[in-house]
């Protein structure tokens, strides 16, 4: 029987599963510990006792954690573990502020997940290259930030993949303009009266991926520390 | 392949299996990027290792089952056993 204040804690699908993995771990522990403990004879029972605790729970542990641990990826609390984030984060999270981070996670359809929703490639296997950027992005993080100032002072410019593919000419101008509006466009059609009656002299050159949305909206974050002139100084240089 | 050597094939597994298991927790328990990344590299790397290590010793142990049932005489009835001593 569960702990009712851990069931009431479940609050969605990520926790759920985050319960089972544990659950299923702590079982597969238990039978493990047994087997370490007594070292019974390798009879029938305790070959299928340690089949499930060596095969099937594990299994489980892998599946269910993987799910959740992939869906606490998707989540700002995520992003904003590299303290390098934390201008981009306080801004997104701040209700005053009127970047474009800050007014989409104000969305409900963004709200918690609001940067992965615009920072994840769209494409079909989108998820799967946007985490091996992620990838990426660690490495440099564990190799080039990790002994920055609070937030990232010291480190150098940090600056979005997609341009920096743009600039090493590993896409063409066309495929940036491309991915650019498509994130936009997973939401703004284009065809609504409202953005028509905003963008008509526009309209053509957005559809057609001669303009980019970010092109006129530029105040997508509020630049951070790290990216100012004069980025290399240490924090306490910057407070005075 | 001896009776221990299975054994041992089985206990490195276990130890194999619990520190998988607890890579896999922790990621779980403190979802930081570098150890959600460990997890399901190492971790799972790891799971999958002593899972074919267990495969493999039960085969092993099967096996061995099979070659002593084979071995000369093995087929054989017992002998009987010896009378009481009156």
């Amino acid at each position: 029987v569960l702990p009712k204040r851990t069931v009431s804690s479940v609050n969605s699908v990520e926790d759920l599963l985050k319960l089972v993995t544990l659950i299923c771990a702590a079982a597969a522990a238990a039978i493990l510990v047994w087997y370490l403990a007594r070292r019974p004879p390798l009879g029938r029972v305790t070959k299928v006792l340690l089949l499930l605790g060596l095969g099937l729970l594990p299994v489980l542990v892998a599946l269910t954690g993987n799910i959740a641990g992939y869906e606490f990826t998707l989540s700002r609390q995520f992003c904003g573990s590299c303290h390098v984030m934390g201008p981009y984060i306080r801004d997104a999270a701040d209700p005053n502020s009127q970047s474009l981070a800050a007014i989409h996670s104000r969305n409900h359809k963004f709200g918690d997940q609001s940067c992965y929703t615009c920072h994840a490639d769209y494409e079909m296997f989108g998820a799967i290259t946007t985490k091996m950027t992620g990838l990426k992005h660690l490495y440099y993080y564990v190799t080039e930030y990790a002994g920055t100032g609070p937030d990232g002072e010291g480190g150098p410019p940090i600056k979005l993949y997609k341009r920096q593919d743009l600039e090493k000419k590993k896409v063409t101008q066309e495929v940036f303009n491309q991915r650019m509006n498509g994130v936009c466009g997973q939401c703004h059609s284009t065809y609504a009266a409202t953005w028509v009656e905003k963008h008509g002299a526009f309209a053509d050159d957005v559809r057609s991926n001669a303009q980019i949305c970010i092109d006129c909206h530029t105040e997508i974050h509020p630049t951070a520390l790290s990216r100012r002139p004069g980025a290399q100084k240490t924090a306490a240089e910057v407070k005075k | 392949v001896t009776h221990q050597h299975v054994e041992k094939l089985v206990l490195i597994s276990a130890i194999a299996t619990l520190a998988a298991l607890g890579l896999m927790v922790a990621s779980i328990v403190f979802p930081h990027p570098l150890l959600l990344v460990l997890a399901m590299s190492v971790g799972q790397g790891l799971g999958t290792l002593s899972l074919a290590l267990y495969l493999l010793a039960i085969a092993l142990d099967l096996q061995g089952g099979r070659l002593v049932e084979d071995a000369p005489g093995a087929s054989e009835a017992p002998p009987p056993p010896p009378p009481p001593a009156t």
